[in-house]
């Protein structure tokens, strides 16, 4: 009785998250549609090319294909993602070329920032009231004032321009014959700069929402009870109190998939790394309909599943959470 | 003996180095590496690339036309020579015989005549074809043009645009934009096109050793995407970028060459005429009046642009008028004239008509040279100085598009736009006036109003005569300039750098590349 009530817990959860897939897309359907402008206009202004009514008219006429949401849902379960306008190429295949800069890119910042966020946050706020603990939530508080835009420019012109030791765009070096091992060294010395200005980004909030979750966790009766059993620090802190505090942090993880894909957009553009951000600036500069939509949903989905997973490994992290539920 | 055999011997030596040593050969350069912000510009064939002129460029290293421009004008690209018989309306070019396709097979006039044929089946937007009447091959390099009608900017826009296409490969293609096998991208230029990374944006181009005027200098040529020129321009990760002015010096320091470009893109102030009061040629003046231009260029891009001429034409083009009317700026002329229409100053010291304020929405955005886009306070200045005179605005900042969807629609005030070609020929008057040329640009003025303007631009376009057209061309930037459909602002500074490390010299073309594109990437300077 007691499992049939978990699974259809489970089974509402997944229900709600089906809804919300299919809102989103509707509005990842609609939303394209209500932007001012199109793709021919886009394409055309400013083109050496001025084209005369006629021309127009045919190009607009080839360009806006009139989908009704009906279509648009099979096509989408079909995998028939449609063709970029101006890339002329499957959606599919442009999402699947820039999906793996973004996640080495993004994902290489989320997780390493997350887990020394978390480690530095666990330790300083042991360490309350020391010198470490103030110099370390000073710093990180001026670091996280800082935006994106600002520490990216200072340091391409710092290690790019001056130093000259790293590469200042793209994602590796073009048509250069490589070894596997030349290769991946080439790709990480692209990843240093772009890497290093999510990372500074991303460390300030996950360092300070782990302190301030611990300082909480630390003065609950249960880590009384841990330090008067005798317990070793090393275990109350990690076994104990930073358990409780990483809750949050998935939390944050799973809301910062959000930006994942598509919010480096500013990294990217200084960088000229190529990932979906870019894809998807290129795309709404051009009003590259179909695009857009793809990047849209295909983000869109991607940040539900993720949420799915997370609500499930939450029970996991804290057996509460599941007993609540 | 020895002696004399010795003084042969040099005599031969010396004499062989005077006469059969031939002209020092340029350096073979392994590769040459260009910088570009955006990266994708489209695959380089005629039907795939993107309608702006990095696009067109990329694919100028793949097709040739029939003539070309280096630094001093005109030259031969695949026609050796051509003439025109003013009698006949004809055009007949001479095809240089040495000229292949990258299959190696020969190019000859059916592949031009083809060309023309499968152009007005299937219209390439960046050329007309409509004038031509018919083209014939006369033997395998004699192909004879007859124009419907005489057609002034025939050079430019076919002679010097139109590029070649190889009738063995493309007779069979019935959708010329689904067409991407590889044979699409088989030319006759100086570069063997070899891929297009859509995801780095990234181009690369082979030499092609059996090309008709020599082997290119550079082996490889590659298009990368870069998000600061100036850090990959000093770390000598790319060879040549656009730069923005600013960054001259430092990379002057640097070692690097500074080019700029000549005055062939204009800023311009978008006016919905068709709506009162801007309708009213007086309102247009006062506006034109209100607007310091200099006062432009010195605090939204300190001091890098010059002011610009109200006929439309750029002062560095060969059809320039000196003498066309412009309007220094006045605010008293522009306040009289707002006065003679009836308007006063209310309290608030801002001009209204019958009880009813005057209000004009400014869309801005921030559209530079070649497409890109560049950061600039030129609605801000406007805003402030139209509100001196005593003239309203509402600044609406907006992104590309969306300025110009509403330009294209007429759902605008004045909007702040921009354009290139105005050191090209001077068909883009016509494009950027008249709405049976320029119907589908969101830069064009699209003023069909004034009878006399419509027919002098209607007569330039059939006037053969060089002389003749000049003529006409300066009565048309007379009286653009007196009509005002539009004001042009200034003509920002273009820059690009490039590393001379490799011999290679980048120039401006005179008048842009093809129909004036205003980039340093001419073909030429990879030829020997």
């Amino acid at each position: 009785m007691k499992g049939k009530g978990k699974n259809m817990g489970r089974g509402h959860y997944t229900l709600a998250y089906l809804l919300a897939a299919l809102i989103m897309m509707y509005v990842s359907y609609s939303l394209p549609r209500w932007l001012p402008g199109d793709f021919v206009t886009a394409m055309y202004s400013s083109s050496h090319v001025t084209l005369n009514a006629e021309q127009e008219e045919g190009l607009r006429a080839f360009y806006t294909q009139r989908q009704g949401f009906g279509q648009y849902l099979v096509d989408f379960f079909t995998l028939q993602w449609g063709y970029s306008y101006a890339f002329l190429t499957p959606i599919s295949k442009l999402i699947g070329e820039a999906l793996p800069w973004s996640l080495l890119l993004l994902g290489t910042a989320h997780l390493l920032s997350m887990a020394f966020g978390f480690l530095a946050g666990v330790e300083t706020a042991w360490r309350r009231g020391g010198v470490i603990e103030k110099a370390g939530v000073g710093s990180m508080t001026i670091l996280e004032g800082i935006p994106e835009i600002g520490s990216g420019v200072i340091l391409l012109l710092l290690f790019a321009l001056h130093l000259g030791w790293l590469p200042a765009a793209g994602g590796e070096t073009a048509y250069v014959t490589h070894s596997a091992g030349q290769r991946i060294s080439d790709v990480a010395r692209h990843l240093v700069l772009p890497f290093a200005t999510l990372f500074l980004a991303y460390l300030p909030g996950n360092f300070l929402l782990t302190r301030g979750s611990m300082v909480m966790v630390l003065k609950e009766q249960f880590i009384e009870t841990a330090r008067a059993k005798g317990l070793p620090p090393l275990r109350i802190r990690y076994a104990h109190a930073a358990r409780n505090a990483l809750l949050p942090m998935v939390t944050r993880f799973g809301l910062r998939i959000a930006f994942m894909l598509t919010g480096a957009l500013v990294v990217e553009t200084i960088y000229a790394y190529p990932g979906l951000g870019t894809l998807l600036f290129n795309a709404i500069a051009m009003r590259d309909l179909p695009l857009i939509q793809g990047i849209v949903l295909f983000s869109s989905l991607l940040v539900l599943f993720v949420n799915l997973a997370l609500d499930f490994l939450y029970g996991w992290i804290d057996p509460r959470v599941k007993y609540a539920s | 003996m020895k002696k004399r055999l010795w003084v042969i011997c040099l005599h031969i030596i010396s004499a062989s180095l005077i006469l059969g040593t031939p002209a020092p050969a340029q350096a073979q350069v392994q590769e040459i590496r260009i910088g570009d912000s955006k990266g994708d510009w489209g695959y380089p064939n005629p039907y795939r690339h993107y309608p702006r002129g990095p696009g067109y460029i990329r694919m100028s290293w793949v097709f040739d036309t029939l003539v070309w421009k280096d630094r001093e004008g005109y030259v031969p690209a695949l026609a050796d020579a051509w003439s025109y018989d003013p009698a006949k309306m004809v055009f007949t070019f001479h095809l240089n015989a040495k000229a292949k396709w990258h299959d190696l097979q020969p190019l000859t006039a059916d592949d031009v005549v083809f060309t023309i044929e499968y152009f007005k089946k299937h219209p390439y937007s960046w050329i007309s074809v409509e004038d031509i009447g018919r083209a014939e091959a006369q033997g395998p390099h004699k192909v004879v043009i007859y124009l419907s009608k005489p057609y002034s900017p025939f050079i430019s826009d076919i002679g010097g645009t139109m590029p070649v296409l190889p009738r063995h490969i493309w007779q069979s293609v019935t959708n010329p934009e689904a067409y991407d096998d590889p044979k699409a991208f088989i030319g006759s230029g100086p570069y063997r096109f070899l891929d297009f990374n859509k995801t780095q944006g990234t181009y690369l181009y082979e030499a092609f050793g059996e090309y008709y005027q020599g082997k290119p200098r550079a082996d490889r040529l590659i298009y990368v995407r870069t998000g600061q020129p100036l850090v990959s321009l000093a770390g000598r990760q790319v060879d040549l970028a656009n730069i923005q002015p600013d960054m001259a010096e430092p990379l002057k320091q640097k070692g690097l060459v500074v080019i700029k470009d000549e005055r062939g893109w204009n800023k311009k102030l978008m006016i919905n005429h068709k709506k009162a009061p801007y309708s009213d040629r007086r309102f247009r003046h006062a506006l034109a009046f209100a607007v310091n231009q200099q006062e432009i260029i010195d605090k939204s891009h300190r001091g890098f642009a010059m002011p610009a001429s109200y006929g439309l034409l750029s002062p560095d083009h060969d059809m320039y008028n000196p003498n066309t009317p412009s309007y220094a700026f006045s605010p008293e002329k522009a306040r009289a004239l707002l006065e003679t229409m009836g308007y006063q100053k209310g309290a608030d010291g801002y001009y209204g008509k019958g009880g009813k304020a005057l209000k004009i929405e400014l869309l801005s955005s921030n559209i530079t040279v070649a497409g890109q886009s560049a950061a600039d306070r030129d609605g801000e200045v406007i805003k402030k100085q139209l509100e001196q005179v005593g003239i309203k605005v509402d600044l609406v900042n907006l992104e590309q598009a969306t300025t110009d969807s509403k330009v294209k629609t007429w759902n605008f005030d004045l909007a702040v736009s921009g354009h290139g070609g105005v050191s090209g020929d001077a068909r883009i008057l016509n494009e950027m006036i008249l709405s049976k040329y320029g119907a589908g640009s969101v830069n064009s003025a699209r003023y069909d109003e004034d009878a006399e303007l419509a027919a002098l631009l209607e007569e330039q376009m059939v006037e053969m005569d060089e002389g003749k057209r000049k003529k006409i061309v300066y009565k048309i930037q007379e009286v653009y300039a007196q009509v005002l459909p539009a004001i042009s602002l200034y003509y920002p500074d273009s820059m690009s750098a490039y590393s001379a490390e490799k011999g290679i010299v980048w120039y401006y073309t005179k008048g842009g590349i093809s129909k004036g594109i205003p980039i340093p990437q001419n073909k030429m300077s990879l030829i020997k």
